[in-house]
């Protein structure tokens, strides 16, 4: 009786699973469908015809030829996203920087002040610990004002200096950092000690490249974080050189050119890095996804 | 030198990149917020010493006599044709209160201005808060530096009367109450699955994460494609519920129905994300104590009530608080998604305030009342799962 019973919970159990997942996945795929279909297209007989995505059925067909909506389907969107929007190619430049930078920026600082918080003694230690657990509960709307006037005193509105300087660290990392360096054993560090070893040469030569499975957790959830952003940068950027990938999709949709199909291939093209980190670091996002939360 | 002292250097020495950018970029704004909420900020009122314009044009157009002719004029003369008030406000382009009218025409130093102006003295290009510590007798501070007006707690007592401030704090509360439950049982119940001793876990695990590694603003996009009119998703219902008089529904454009397609939406990219965390906590579960249910004659019902959901407590309480703390400042979905006023949340409304409508003072107290609410919630949370279990 027991094992028709687990019989009945494992298929049960598939069920459901392969139906979110196919919840989950239909959204991507119908937008990378849209991405790949022509805007227009010349037919067998030689006419330019439009292509509607909203046609249906949708028509798909993979044999001989991949098509959709009665046209073929192809990349020729996501290059020529570039040509419509001679500014993508910036975005993209303005994303990698401000994404890269801020992880530079905070797996250097965080891990720092982590290993300081976790095992050196100093004055007011508590004190500050103690101030960064409260500042952890107010949200970012009260902060986002005053921020912005301190870039604005500053002239630093419209800059990567603006962009990035305030999330330069991060208390929910420097947490992340402190934790792993709290659980690492003492007894490195110790003999290391023993050995008339200094402080600084501890950290470099010993604790450095022992961290590296949390400073990897730090840096993918930092550049995620980074890469996805919009509130921040729409507040800090007003001049479109100076956009991010999240603030053109923006500019794609209020700007009066817009096509699904090109706005689906922007869509689809800034998931691709992402996708590609995730699938090749995969166990520290499912590891510290206990510990971190990724949205705002 | 000693070991301790040593110590304590190289800690301040490691601490201080993150001490620093807390206090500068964390610390100071939520005083300065606090302290903005009981005054009428104005970014642009802010903004206007540091403004640059050229002294010898907003004196030509003034006294209508032409910087190179100046000097043929008698200063007794030129004072005939100068107004100080009327010349900062209009020329120099500073708004003035009466009582900052009042100053000007006790303290401007028109005489040295004109004498200036005569002999070409005055620079090209000047700041607006540098000329007026120039030829301001008294008083200069007053024009170089913002001080916004201290108005109490009138920014709170205006929000009573807003009816705005009203329904985006309650759709964010309507939003938090809808998605976290929902979210919360769909990531359990999709944990229980993926914990029966099934194959692929992995797989399933990684396409689960898949909306919570794409930025907000693509998923918007994507489902601002799905919820469209002619959109997929009213082809699909219409051709399953068509002969059942299905009409295609305008879902984002639509004032009752728009903030529940955004919740969908919502509940759709974080529960597989919340998953995760349960499948970790169900993981730790010994499976003693279901064989040990078993034995006595439990269901499997009574299995997932008494058994499973009462120790993922801590797992429960943090994504619950999660969530909830993330649904109520929801903004980039309402942002991209949502076009009715009546239908966005209270973190947008604040935006909204700011920085389009140039209220930052009012903005601000919409914050701290936004932060009171987040409190309450989850300190009201974490009791009320506490005493439940």
């Amino acid at each position: 009786m027991t094992v028709k019973k687990n019989n009945f919970v494992v298929t049960i159990s598939y069920i459901i699973l392969i139906a979110y997942a196919i919840a989950t996945l239909f959204p991507f795929t119908w937008a990378l469908l849209v991405s790949l279909a022509p805007i227009k297209f010349v037919d067998s007989n030689g006419n330019e015809k439009g292509v509607n995505i909203f046609d249906w059925p949708p028509r798909i067909k993979l044999l001989p030829k991949p098509s959709a909506f009665g046209a073929p389907l192809s990349f020729q969107n996501y290059k020529l996203i570039f040509e419509v929007v001679p500014l993508y190619k910036r975005w993209l430049l303005n994303t990698v920087i401000y994404a890269g930078l801020l992880t530079i920026g905070n797996i250097l600082l965080n891990s720092l002040g982590g290993y300081a918080f976790a095992r050196l003694q100093f004055p007011l230690k508590n004190f500050w610990f103690t101030m960064f657990l409260a500042t952890m509960m107010v949200p970012g709307q009260v902060t986002l004002i005053p921020q912005y006037n301190l870039l604005v005193k500053y002239g630093l509105v419209n800059t990567y200096t603006g962009l990035f300087l305030p999330k330069l660290t991060n208390i929910f990392g420097l947490f992340l950092m402190r934790q792993f360096f709290l659980n690492f054993p003492k007894e490195l560090e110790e003999a290391a000690r023993i050995d008339g070893s200094g402080i600084l040469r501890t950290y470099f030569r010993i604790v450095v490249p022992n961290a590296l499975p949390a400073v990897s957790a730090l840096a993918i959830y930092t550049f995620l974080g980074a890469w996805n952003d919009f509130q921040w940068p729409l507040i800090i950027l007003s001049n479109k050189e100076m956009y991010t990938l999240t603030l053109g999709l923006n500019f794609f949709k209020t700007s009066y050119y817009t096509y699904w199909q090109y706005m689906m291939a922007a869509s689809i093209f800034m998931t691709i890095p992402m996708l590609i980190i995730f699938l090749s670091f995969q166990r520290y996002f499912i590891e510290t996804g206990k510990a971190v939360a990724v949205k705002g | 030198m000693r070991y301790k002292t040593k110590e304590a250097i190289v800690g301040y020495v490691f601490a201080a990149p993150v001490i620093l950018t807390v206090l500068i970029f964390t610390i100071y704004p939520i005083i300065a917020a606090f302290y903005y909420s009981l005054t009428d900020y104005q970014p642009l009122e802010a903004r206007k010493f540091t403004y640059v314009f050229n002294p010898y044009d907003a004196l030509e157009i003034h006294t209508g006599v032409l910087r190179e002719e100046a000097k043929n004029y008698k200063v007794d003369e030129l004072l005939s044709y100068f107004d100080s008030v009327s010349f900062v406000e209009i020329d120099v382009g500073v708004k003035l209160s009466d009582e900052e009218k009042k100053i000007i025409r006790e303290n401007f130093d028109s005489l040295n201005l004109l004498n200036d102006y005569r002999e070409g003295r005055l620079p090209q290009q000047i700041k607006i808060s540098e000329f007026m510590n120039r030829y301001m007798k008294n008083h200069g501070e007053r024009f170089t530096r913002y001080v916004p007006k201290f108005v109490g707690l009138q920014n709170f007592k205006d929000m009573f009367k807003d009816m705005y401030f009203y329904s985006s704090l309650w759709n964010a509360f309507l939003y938090s109450i809808i998605v976290v439950p929902i979210q919360t049982l769909l990531a359990i119940i999709l944990a229980v699955a993926a914990n029966s001793k099934i194959r692929g876990v992995n797989v399933f695990k990684s396409i689960f994460f898949l909306p919570a590694i794409t930025s907000s603003a693509a998923l918007s996009m994507i489902f601002w494609l799905i919820y469209s009119k002619p959109g997929i998703l009213n082809k699909i219902l219409m051709s399953l519920l068509g002969n059942f008089g299905f009409e295609p529904i305008d879902y984002l454009n639509e004032p009752k129905i728009a903030l529940f397609a955004i919740m969908a939406m919502n509940i759709w990219s974080t529960a597989g994300y919340f998953m995760v965390t349960f499948l970790a906590g169900l993981q730790d579960i010994p499976s003693s104590i279901y064989e040990a249910a078993r034995i006595d004659g439990a269901t499997g019902w009574q299995i997932f009530w008494r058994i499973t959901i009462p120790l993922m407590r801590p797992q429960i309480v943090f994504v619950s608080i999660m969530g909830t703390i993330g649904c109520m400042q929801v903004f980039d979905q309402i942002y991209f998604l949502i076009r009715n006023l009546r239908n966005i949340t209270i973190s947008f409304y604040i935006y909204k305030n700011a920085f389009e409508y140039g209220k930052m003072g009012y903005a601000s107290a919409l914050a701290v009342v936004l932060f009171a609410v987040i409190m309450t919630l989850s300190l009201i949370q974490r009791k009320v799962i506490k005493e439940e279990y």
